[in-house]
């Protein structure tokens, strides 16, 4: 194990592979194994949870340890922790006949996982050590593998979108597939494209529109359009986060560490054009749907009480798949590509096409241009 | 003396300052960034995995080199001349069933086109040109191009159309009757494959409140 982590780890004993056997800690096969000679006494346990706990505070007085506390987040929840783990540490500590290999890794795991930096900060080699966490994690959990990875933006590439709205018939094949591609929770039924239809000759009028319309398409005297996240330049829901949880990467997309996001909503206020989703209640999807290629800033399953949005399919484009939506278009009506590359589709459109964006007044600089034929 | 050299300072200092700012990416708009940072890409990334075990063909149109699937292989019915071994002229009247039934021809009027507008009813392994000329069915765009010629300039460009690639190149495009049957090209109405029944439940709510 690496000295400089960012997390606390607790260690089970899982990491001394050397001369143990079986997968209990205490190097002796499965299940009966009773002495700790390599572990702590109990004693020794209980001294250092207590200095986890309250650590220096010990030694200052009731003033002092209630003014003088140096506590962030991080170190709360790693007191909060040790501090129960006085009552709970015997039980996980001990190899007791109840506790299997699988049981105790998945708790190693979990603690890791609790405890990690955020992903912005990681150095490669961490993200590749978390997305392995998750892997094995679900793999524990649901006896099904599923393959994730952490691919960095890659270099000279800004990606960049259009829209045809001449061409889109409002058939909504991209929403199905953006649903489908990015495990989606189906309960609460969250779809991050909206498709709006609008009466023709009255311009964009968003409070008019109807993005839930339930009848043939497309309809006499209408247009459509779409909206999703703009990946904007600037983006404002990147300002607002308290924790840094969302933020721009060098390839211009606007991402979130679903596991560092605390769900204020304060990004969800501060978007101008609706593009990002919270999840109310635990997302579903059944395990049949699950969409295994997954990416840590994409589409892996997320949960309860966090912040998601349009990727751009993550898990798609950093592999030079265009996303999910512009491969559904019935109508060729989306096009995606690498600003920076002269020669690429989106550089034509915006070359050659009369483009705009939406509120483009405001600054925000979306990376979504609108056109027509 | 002393103040020319301190002017050349200032005007280092400040030229240090702005090519600074660049190479933390700091731009004021996008298309600033895009200016700057501009260059073809030649990256790691490739669409060669998508595209791998299709059979494309590489064209040139104006100033645009790009990749379409070869077609003449996916037409069931190719080659014509299996049928029709004779001009279409000689086998008028002849008491065959009729081939194409399943053919109704639903592209502009009767005055501007039919079937032998594209095809040649002398050579039915091709297509035929509004002069005549013979036009290959893996080129069967040139066909479209004659009319729709902004639709043709946005399919070059990759405006107009679907690619088979991702966003990486090489690029390979589909072609015209990828998406619209050459009879029958036009878009049909049709229910949209989703309908969200939580948002319309919210929306309800929020009227009748
Ligand atoms: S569209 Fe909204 S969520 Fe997306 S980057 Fe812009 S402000 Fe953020
Ligand atoms: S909801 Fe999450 S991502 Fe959004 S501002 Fe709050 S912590 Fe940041």
């Amino acid at each position: 194990m690496s000295e400089n982590k960012k997390w606390y780890s607790l260690d089970l004993g899982l990491n001394k592979k050397k001369g143990s056997s079986g997968s209990c800690g205490c190097g002796k096969t499965e299940g009966g194994c009773n002495s700790h000679k390599e572990e702590l006494s109990a004693e020794e346990f209980y001294e250092a949870a207590i200095n986890a706990s309250i650590g220096e505070e010990r030694h200052k007085d009731g003033f002092e340890q209630v003014f003088d506390v140096k506590m962030d987040r991080r170190t709360a929840f790693k007191k909060l922790t040790a501090s129960l783990l006085i009552g709970a540490g015997a039980v996980s500590t001990s190899c007791s006949l109840t506790t299997s290999g699988d049981a105790k890794e998945k708790a190693q795991i979990d603690w890791e996982e609790q405890f990690k930096g955020n992903y912005k900060l990681m150095t490669d080699d961490e993200k590749k050590k978390t997305v392995d966490r998750l892997m094995r994690s679900y793999e524990l959990r649901t006896g099904k593998n599923i393959s994730m990875t952490a691919e960095n933006a890659a270099e000279d590439v800004l990606f960049g979108y259009a829209f045809n709205i001449s061409k889109c018939q409002g058939y909504m094949d991209c929403v199905s597939a953006c649903v489908e591609e990015n495990n989606q929770d189906r309960n609460s039924e969250m779809q991050y494209i909206r498709i709006h239809e609008m009466k023709d000759g009255e311009g964009f009028k968003f409070d008019k529109a109807d993005d839930n319309y339930y009848h043939e398409v497309p309809q006499e005297g209408h247009f459509y359009m779409g909206t999703q996240c703009f990946h904007c330049d600037d983006p404002p829901c990147v300002d607002v986060c308290p924790v840094q949880a969302t933020w721009k990467e060098e390839d211009g997309l606007v991402v979130i560490d679903y596991d560092w996001c605390i769900g204020c909503r304060y990004c969800m206020a501060a978007c101008p054009y609706d593009g990002r989703r919270f999840n109310w209640s635990k997302p579903e999807v059944p395990e049949n749907e699950v969409n295994k290629n997954q990416h840590y800033l994409g589409n892996r399953m997320r949960k309860k009480g966090v912040m998601e949005k349009c990727t751009f399919c993550v898990q798609r484009t950093r592999k030079g798949k265009n996303p999910a939506c512009v491969e559904a278009c019935p109508t060729g009506a989306r096009i995606f590509g690498n600003l920076l590359d002269p020669n690429s589709s989106i550089r034509w459109v915006l070359e050659n096409k009369k483009v705009f964006r939406l509120k483009e007044d405001l600054g925000t600089e979306p990376k979504f241009w609108y056109f027509m034929d | 003396m002393k103040n020319k050299n301190l002017t050349y300072y200032a005007l280092l200092f400040l030229i240090i300052v702005l090519s600074s700012c660049k190479n933390e990416g700091e731009y004021h708009s996008v298309s600033d960034r895009i200016k700057a940072e501009e260059k073809p890409y030649h990256g790691t990334l490739t669409s060669e995995e998508l595209l791998a075990g299709r059979d494309l063909i590489k064209i040139t149109e104006g100033e645009h080199t790009f990749l379409i699937p070869e077609r003449k292989s996916q037409i069931k019915s190719f080659a014509c001349i299996e049928c029709h071994s004779k001009p279409l002229s000689q086998m008028k009247g002849t008491d065959k069933a009729k081939a194409h039934w399943d053919i109704t021809i639903n592209h502009a009027n009767i005055e501007t086109m039919d079937c032998a507008t594209c095809h040649n009813g002398e050579d039915m392994n091709n297509l035929k040109s509004l002069t005549g000329r013979n036009i290959d069915f893996n080129l069967s765009y040139k066909l479209c191009a004659q009319c729709h010629t902004t639709q043709f300039e946005d399919w070059k460009g990759g405006a107009h159309g679907k690619k088979i690639s991702g966003w990486t190149p090489p690029r390979a495009s589909m072609t015209c009757v990828e998406c619209h049957n050459p009879h029958d090209p036009g878009f049909k109405q049709r229910w949209p494959a989703q309908f969200n029944t939580k948002k319309a439940i919210e929306r309800n709510e929020g009227l009748d409140h």
